[in-house]
């Protein structure tokens, strides 16, 4: 007999376990499929996670889905109380206030890491999972889908087969379930963006003193101009409590018609004099060992060093992170704050006196990753369901993407409350036809006001922008904006605008909104006109791409999960550079695929056989 | 709830991991050096326990013989299956004890638990004492059916049944899986190389809540551990304990380095004549094998 159980999800993210968690809260047996070893370890996010407070309609926030203890005690990093964007050219900023916007309709939005807080989510949707007679069952990948009467049977690659009324497809933008079910073709380039990050290791206290904000404070820096090397797209900075999250986004078009290395984007930006400066650190560099002493000298010398760096380094972060101080002194490993001080010091002293170790100025990374962004208002599915099986967030290509706004996590959750709401409604029913799931599902979803935003323009947002452009003198910044910028400055004439653009549809207007005019041209001779300038006081030592890839975890599959279908196309070509871990290369005429160092982002998914790999196996992310 | 009933003879032994074991400067063990954990073996047993509470929501019990500190191996079993009851037998009476005597104090204890056992687990044997044999004399003493080397098994819950896989290795030759059947009671030793395996979403998610509960438990562990002397344990003194012991271990002697017997030879590789000698000799060891 086959097992049976009323929710199948597979997935779990953010939008994963929020269904998990609200279908549970509804008094609904379900459970959660996650093909990595714990949740968490295969989510990436650019970083922003928001509540939302929309002027009409209403949106399912993270706090709804998880009560007040969200609020009290979730691993967030840091509330964001600053956005700027800045236009960049050579060593020269023009920087734009737009806290504004990012506070449009915002209850808060707290910059995250993925690792962390998805664990956190588990942790409260499992529990309250459980209690239903269902819960999270990770390690486990879903092969295949099949239908039997009005039964749906998963298949995984670790289990045996199991029976569910319902399915709620939460596995991401290269969903296997879309796939499967054949219910939406693959993303194209012009649907998608690629973004790429590294977590950057800087101590909680400096970031407060270089970004002038309080404990309880964040910052978000954005870039544009020369940074973005002519492609579309740009560059962001996010505070994290003890890291930053930098990173970039680009069109993947964009970056099909002049291919780019990933990674050559994400140095660009940290080769700019003002991400060069946020980031930087102090760091010790290891003395070489004299090579005439005995073998077993050099031995104990390295072991000594490294082990003293250790201690350095852990001990830095302590004394710079008032909580942390406090706790070893409370642990009585210290009886004061300054003893603490005074040890790091010691320690410093020996390091450079006795094993000549150099303290120099650098910055400290700590993980890349990458990942692909679907952008609503291109992708989203008109139907996101198939049969009975709910897509959400990412999985059915739902992003909000304008200008600098990005929002997926918090869509992605709204997402998940309607699929868990549709879902618990055919339970009651017992009715699990497209009819009355699927359909009201799709109702539901075209109810929410995220939905809205990647329909139309909000002719209100437009105003913050040009509010905060308003200093900006209207003939510096090309005739044709130059024009626009009057003609929207009056609000009479930008209602009617705005209303004259949804009317003629959003999808016609972005080409022109949406080009490298816009994304390069313009920040450029912004900042060369009006920029100040800014310079760097030493130059990061940027790691190579192997390096990267070395710092990775994986738990390595000898079975490829990709498998290159034409190894000729034009496309495939093109994947050895756009690869953000250079899993391809070219041998002879003939892509070839690596598969050891590939991060799953799906870049290649396209045109070749893509699954994620099976239960426990590929990358294991720390950060996220 | 639980209609099935087991429980796990475990030991504390030196931990001789890399880097945590001591010897003396005869070479015999440093015992007050080297940390003492949950034997190797006695954790493999605790995971084929672990598998009954997750498959059949059997009632676990883990139980020892050993000094008072012998009850953190106890918390390191209970870790591992999440064990509803923790039971250390433990009196000085009980020194000296050889694996006979071991098995006399261990029977008196499994017998005297609440509820019939219908299956009890040991290890393969111990890390420090080697012989084997507690298991089975155990399991001889209550009168269980002893299925040994088993490294994986089913119960058959309607019909009270063990179906068993035991791995017989048939030294020099090869080795077979024979597949057994034996009605409850029954005694496993499990073998070393036993891996649970949970394969369908019931048992993942029994597995994820009894790991949970299991992880609550051992950090209590105290409120779950019952001591018991020879005299509340009610075992016969002339059993138990030296006098009870029909061997003693009374010298232990290392083992002798094998001296080695390899000759290098140096050969010039700019040579071709000296080459060829190398190949004609690599051919007469590897033997017809070709190489590219």
């Amino acid at each position: 007999m086959m097992e049976s159980y009323d929710v199948a999800i597979i997935g779990g993210g953010s939008a994963g376990l929020a269904a998990l968690k609200q279908l549970s809260n509804l008094g609904k047996q379900a459970i959660l499929l996650e093909a990595g070893k714990q949740v968490g370890t295969k989510n990436i996010s650019g970083g922003i996670l928001y509540s939302k407070k929309p002027k009409t309609g209403r949106v399912y926030n993270v706090e709804d889905v998880y009560g007040p203890e969200f609020l009290k005690d979730a691993p967030v990093e840091r509330k964001i109380t600053q956005y700027m964007l800045h236009s960049t050219s050579r060593n020269k900023v023009f920087t734009m206030n737009l806290t504004a916007a990012h506070e449009y309709q915002a209850n808060f939005g707290y910059s995250v890491l993925l690792n962390r807080l998805n664990a956190w989510f588990a942790r409260h949707a499992g529990e309250s999972a459980e209690r239903q007679g269902g819960g999270i069952v990770s390690g486990v990948h879903v092969r295949s889908l099949s239908w039997q009467g009005d039964k749906t049977v998963v298949e995984t690659d670790e289990l045996e087969p199991f029976e569910a009324k319902a399915v709620i497809a939460a596995d991401g933008v290269n969903s296997e379930v879309a796939e499967i079910t054949g219910s939406r073709p693959k993303f194209t380039p012009e649907q998608l963006y690629q973004g790429v990050k590294v977590v950057v290791k800087l101590p909680e206290e400096i970031i407060e003193q270089r970004f002038g904000i309080g404990p309880d404070e964040g910052a978000a820096h954005l870039f544009a101009g020369d940074v973005t090397l002519n492609h579309i797209g740009g560059g962001f900075l996010y505070t994290n409590r003890d890291t930053l999250s930098v990173g970039a986004v680009y069109h993947y078009d964009s970056l099909m018609d002049r291919p780019a290395e990933p990674y050559t984007l994400v140095n660009a930006l940290l080769k700019n004099p003002m991400v060069a400066e946020f980031v930087k650190d102090e760091v010790a560099i290891k003395e070489e060992i004299d090579k005439n002493l005995p073998k077993e000298e050099q031995l104990r010398v390295r072991f000594a060093v490294s082990k003293l760096i250790k201690t350095w380094n852990e001990l830095r972060d302590v004394w710079y992170s008032p909580a942390a101080r406090k706790k070893l002194v409370e642990a009585g490993k210290y009886k004061t704050e300054e003893e603490i001080k005074a040890r790091l010091d010691s320690v410093q002293n020996e390091l450079a006196n006795k094993y000549h170790t150099k303290f120099v100025t650098d910055y400290v990374e700590l993980e890349y990753s990458a990942k692909l962004v679907p952008d609503g208002k291109r992708c989203a599915m008109k139907k996101p369901y198939f049969k009975n099986v709910l897509f959400v967030g990412d999985a059915a290509g739902r992003g909000v993407f304008i200008g600098p706004r990005i929002e997926g996590l918090n869509v992605g959750i709204d997402d998940a409350v309607r699929a868990a709401n549709a879902v618990a409604r055919a339970i009651d029913r017992n009715n699990f036809g497209p009819q009355y799931m699927g359909e009201y599902y799709s109702q539901l979803i075209e109810e929410s006001p995220y939905t809205r935003d990647m329909k139309e323009i909000d002719k209100d947002y437009v105003k913050i922008f040009l509010d905060a452009a308003r200093d900006v003198p209207k003939d510096i910044i090309g005739q044709r904006y130059g024009m626009v910028f009057r003609l929207m400055s009056s609000g009479t004439l930008r209602g009617l605008a705005v209303g004259f653009a949804n009317i003629l549809g959003y999808d016609k207007l972005l080409p022109l909104v949406e080009s490298e005019d816009t994304y390069v041209q313009v920040p450029v001779e912004l900042a060369e006109k009006m920029g100040r300038p800014i310079q760097a006081t030493y130059e990061p030592t940027l790691p190579t791409v192997a390096q990267r890839v070395a710092r990775l975890k994986y738990d390595d599959d000898r079975i490829s999960h990709i498998k290159v279908l034409d190894s000729k196309s034009q496309f495939m070509k093109k994947m050895v550079t756009l690869c953000p871990t250079s899993c391809y290369s070219m041998e002879g005429g003939d892509v070839t695929l690596q598969h050891e160092a590939c991060i799953e982002c799906g870049t290649c998914a396209k045109e070749t056989e893509w699954r994620h790999p099976r239960g426990e196996k590929g990358v294991i992310y720390q950060y996220g | 709830m639980a209609n099935l009933n087991v429980a796990v003879i475990v030991k504390l032994e030196p931990d001789f991991s890399e880097g945590n074991v001591s010897y003396n400067a005869d070479g015999t063990l440093n015992r007050a050096e080297t940390k003492s954990i949950l034997g190797p073996h006695s954790a493999v047993a605790s995971s084929a326990a672990f598998y009954a509470k997750v498959r059949y929501g059997a009632s676990v019990a883990v139980a020892t013989m050993g000094p008072p500190i012998a009850d953190s191996a106890l918390q390191q079993a209970q870790l591992l299956c999440d064990a509803d009851e923790l039971y250390l037998y433990s009196d000085r009476m009980f020194a000296g004890a050889d694996t006979l005597a071991t098995a006399e104090v261990l029977k008196t204890g499994i017998s005297k638990l609440e509820g019939k056992m219908d299956i009890v687990f040991s290890g393969h044997r111990a890390s420090d004492g080697e012989t084997g044999q507690t298991g089975p004399q155990t399991a001889w003493k209550l009168g269980f059916t002893f299925l040994g080397n088993v490294i994986d098994y089913d119960v058959d819950m309607q019909n009270r049944i063990v179906r068993a896989r035991r791995m017989i290795s048939l030294q020099g030759f090869y080795d077979v899986v024979e597949e057994v059947e034996a009605p409850l009671p029954v005694f496993i030793a499990i073998d070393p190389s036993y891996k649970a395996s949970f394969n369908t979403v019931s048992q993942r998610l029994a597995f994820e809540k009894y790991q949970k509960e299991a992880k609550e438990r051992a950090q209590n562990y105290k409120q779950y551990l019952k001591v018991f002397n020879a005299q509340q344990l009610g075992v016969d003194p002339k059993l138990v304990g030296l006098p009870g012991s029909p061997t003693i271990v009374y010298k232990v002697e290392r083992i002798p380095k094998a001296k080695a017997s390899r000759r290098a030879e140096v050969v010039d590789g700019t040579n071709r004549e000296q080459l060829a000698k190398v190949a004609t000799r690599m051919y007469e060891v590897v033997g017809g094998m070709v190489i590219k």
